[in-house]
């Protein structure tokens, strides 16, 4: 299944790229995409969207501060 | 609930640059003054709680790095850099490196954010509400609710929220968000109304026809969006450049950390500051940032003018063509027949051209649709037979009249040269016949001739019609190479040895239903006049909403403008980086420069894309 999310507060697209890195090593995510321009965060995974999210956010709040996704 | 929004607000706030930099600098101008006049121990207390206040998210940020295992993040350079300047003893540079470095990424995200805005008001063409009318009553419902079939009203000045069929009244319609075209086209009952358009002069009651995810607002923005997926060469260029860049300025840093000393060419605390200063430049976020940015302008100006490109990578070769290969009907012509040439026998030619167009009134036949918008009058036709493929007969006023092709008069006995378009027999009687064309469109000329003056070394067609129907076209645009009765296949292999003689690249626009083929295969593939064509979309690169050719042109110089501010801001992130450490490494400049060179670099390339999503709206 692919998921589309808004994702903001990022800083750069480099720390995007990162972040998408990191996302991919959860299980269950096959890839995770992040533009950065556009604020999108997209992924592909196996897990339905209740147990993707707060996989997600918990990844993403390890990272950095202040990013958001819905 | 409000506990959480408040804890939002102060991450949001204590994330905000500005405060941090008036923290900062709250510390950091009387830690100066105090150090002027001699305060050392007070003073060096001051610089590092103005430190350790304005940069504890960047220091928090960069320990995370270092647990992740990235050793080659901004926050976690800078946070060395701004620490090791404390150590060697240079506390006042520390400080000011890290407020400066506040400063520049305060600049970025305005600088981002500015932009993103306004990408995000030439995209705003997707109405999030809809007035659904159902058992009489009127409800305003969220766009993404409406089932298909749903009967919905849009006032004058409404967008439509949703693609839908126009089952009650009459207006004009503004399709300029979608096809760039600015002039209002009118609407009827059963005219399909795309989302994104703007009603004017009227309000309508329309069935809608698809969900508003699907509708063509929402087709048109996601292609917009994903369109940075397809990576330009320039892109992969400098992803490449900046992950071996990062490691080698890094390794740099630490040989001018070691070496100078070894060889006793400098004191280690001086070649310490040199090595900071390169760890600072060695951040690879300006590069990175410097050519999707200019593209995400690029794309943005075009959508505004109805061209949608789908990445960045139709940038370099739309800007370096050196043929563009037509296809004909629908392409350089309306895709409409008129008639062109009335070649009577024995009657008025009024007359021939009344009498075939009422035979022909019922069909739907492109022939008889030329025939019935040219004929001054027309007469109630009665005792039709259709012979398919060959013509039809039909009695009107009393007249038996035959209209059709040769086989249809050889099958009335008379032999007839074999030429495009119909003959007609009034009578029994053979009374002449009647030509048509394929009218070529008004801005054709202009366009190609702009398009020439771009540079475009030839221009050519492939057409699957008649020779000499694609002779007269391409005579009358004066191109230099015309290929008539071509299969799909045909024209495929035509365009793959023009790919190969080319050094240039090679461009194929077609009105995309037979073409997808030769569009996919082109260097660049544009598709026209493609609202709501999916094939069209799926096989080009860049599809141009209106069916008007001027846009080529438009779209060939939006590309251009894009990909040298690309290659602008690529020199800049790499020649400003690579001077700053030049000057760094021979002492003429200190750590400020090489803050410049990371933030205000990306700050400048950003504000130089900018550049791309200004154009001018014919």
């Amino acid at each position: 299944m692919k998921f589309r999310y808004n994702i903001t507060g990022l800083d750069c697209p480099n720390c995007a790229a990162k972040l998408a890195a990191s996302m991919e090593k959860i299980d269950g995510v096959e890839s995770a995409k992040i533009n950065f321009l556009t604020e999108k965060l997209t992924v592909e995974s196996s897990l339905d969207g209740d147990t993707l999210l707060p996989l997600l956010e918990k990844c993403a709040s390890a990272f950095e501060d202040g990013i958001e996704i819905e | 609930m409000n506990r959480k929004k408040l804890k939002k607000r102060l991450k949001r706030l204590y994330k905000s640059e500005p405060l941090r930099i008036l923290v900062g600098l709250c510390f950091f101008i009387p830690a100066l003054i105090l150090e002027h006049l001699g305060f050392e121990a007070i003073s060096l207390g001051l610089f590092i709680a103005a430190l350790l206040l304005s940069g504890a998210t960047v220091f928090i940020s960069a320990f995370r790095g270092i647990l992740r295992g990235d050793v080659f993040d901004e926050k976690l350079l800078m946070s060395v850099a701004a620490v090791g300047a404390m150590i060697i003893g240079e506390a006042e540079e520390g400080v000011a490196v890290m407020l400066f470095f506040l400063v520049g990424e305060w600049f970025e995200h305005i600088a981002v954010r500015r932009s993103r805005n306004s990408i995000r008001s030439l995209m705003d063409i997707r109405p999030d509400t809809a007035t659904v009318l159902a058992d009489g009553a009127e409800s305003v419902l969220d766009a993404e609710d409406v089932a298909v079939g749903s009967v919905i009203l849009i006032r004058s000045g409404e967008r439509v929220p949703i693609d839908c069929a126009v089952i009650s009244g009459e207006c004009d319609l503004d399709n300029s968000a979608l096809t760039g075209e600015s002039l209002p086209i009118s609407v009827k009952i059963g005219d399909e109304l795309s989302s994104g358009a703007v009603v004017l002069g009227g309000a309508v009651t329309a069935k809608t026809l698809r969900t508003a995810d699907s509708s063509a607002a929402a087709r048109i923005l996601d292609l917009v969006e994903n369109a940075q997926e397809r990576k330009s060469r320039a892109e992969s260029f400098i992803t490449r450049f900046s992950r071996v860049y990062t490691p080698i300025v890094f390794s740099l840093a630490l040989l001018m950390a070691v070496l100078p000393p070894i060889f006793g060419w400098l004191d280690l605390t001086d070649s310490l500051y040199r090595a900071l200063s390169f760890l600072v430049v060695s951040c690879p976020c300006a590069l990175v940032i410097s050519v999707p940015m200019a593209f995400f302008g690029g794309i943005g100006n075009a959508a505004s003018h109805g061209i949608l490109y789908k990445g960045g990578n139709v940038f370099a070769p739309l800007s370096n063509i050196s043929e563009v290969v037509f296809d004909k009907t629908g392409t350089l012509t309306e895709g409409r027949l008129i008639v062109d040439k009335i070649t009577p026998a024995d009657c008025a030619p009024e007359k021939l051209l009344s009498l075939a167009a009422s035979a022909e009134y019922a069909s739907i036949h492109p022939i008889a649709r030329a025939l019935k918008s040219a004929a001054t009058e027309i007469y109630p036709a009665e005792e039709i037979t259709e012979f398919s493929g060959k013509g039809i007969i039909a009695r009107v006023n009393g007249i038996s009249v035959a209209v059709g092709n040769s086989y249809l008069m050889a099958q009335l006995g008379f032999s007839v040269p074999n030429a495009d378009g119909v003959y007609v027999a009034l009578d029994g009687k053979y009374a002449g016949s009647i030509g048509f064309a394929d009218e070529i469109k008004a801005e054709a000329p202009a366009a190609l001739e702009r398009l020439r003056r771009l540079g475009v070394k030839r221009l050519s067609m492939l057409s699957g019609d008649r020779r000499e129907n694609a002779e007269r076209v391409g005579a009358a645009l004066s191109l230099d190479e015309i290929n008539a009765e071509l299969l799909p296949d045909g024209k495929l292999s035509l365009l793959e040895k023009k790919i190969a003689e080319n050094r240039g690249s090679v461009v194929y626009v077609g009105d995309g239903i037979n073409d997808a083929p030769c569009l996919a295969r082109a260097d660049v593939g544009i598709a026209m006049g493609s609202l709501g064509a999916d094939s069209a979309i799926e096989a080009a690169d860049a599809v141009i909403m209106s069916d008007n050719l001027s846009r080529l042109p438009d779209a060939v110089k939006i590309a251009r403008k894009t990909e040298r501010i690309a290659k602008q801001n690529i020199v800049l992130a790499i020649g400003i980086k690579a001077l700053v450490l030049l000057l760094v490494s021979l002492d003429i400049s200190g750590m400020w420069m090489a803050v410049f060179a990371d933030v205000g670099v990306a700050v400048l390339a950003i504000l130089n894309s900018f550049r791309a999503l200004i154009g001018k709206r014919k």
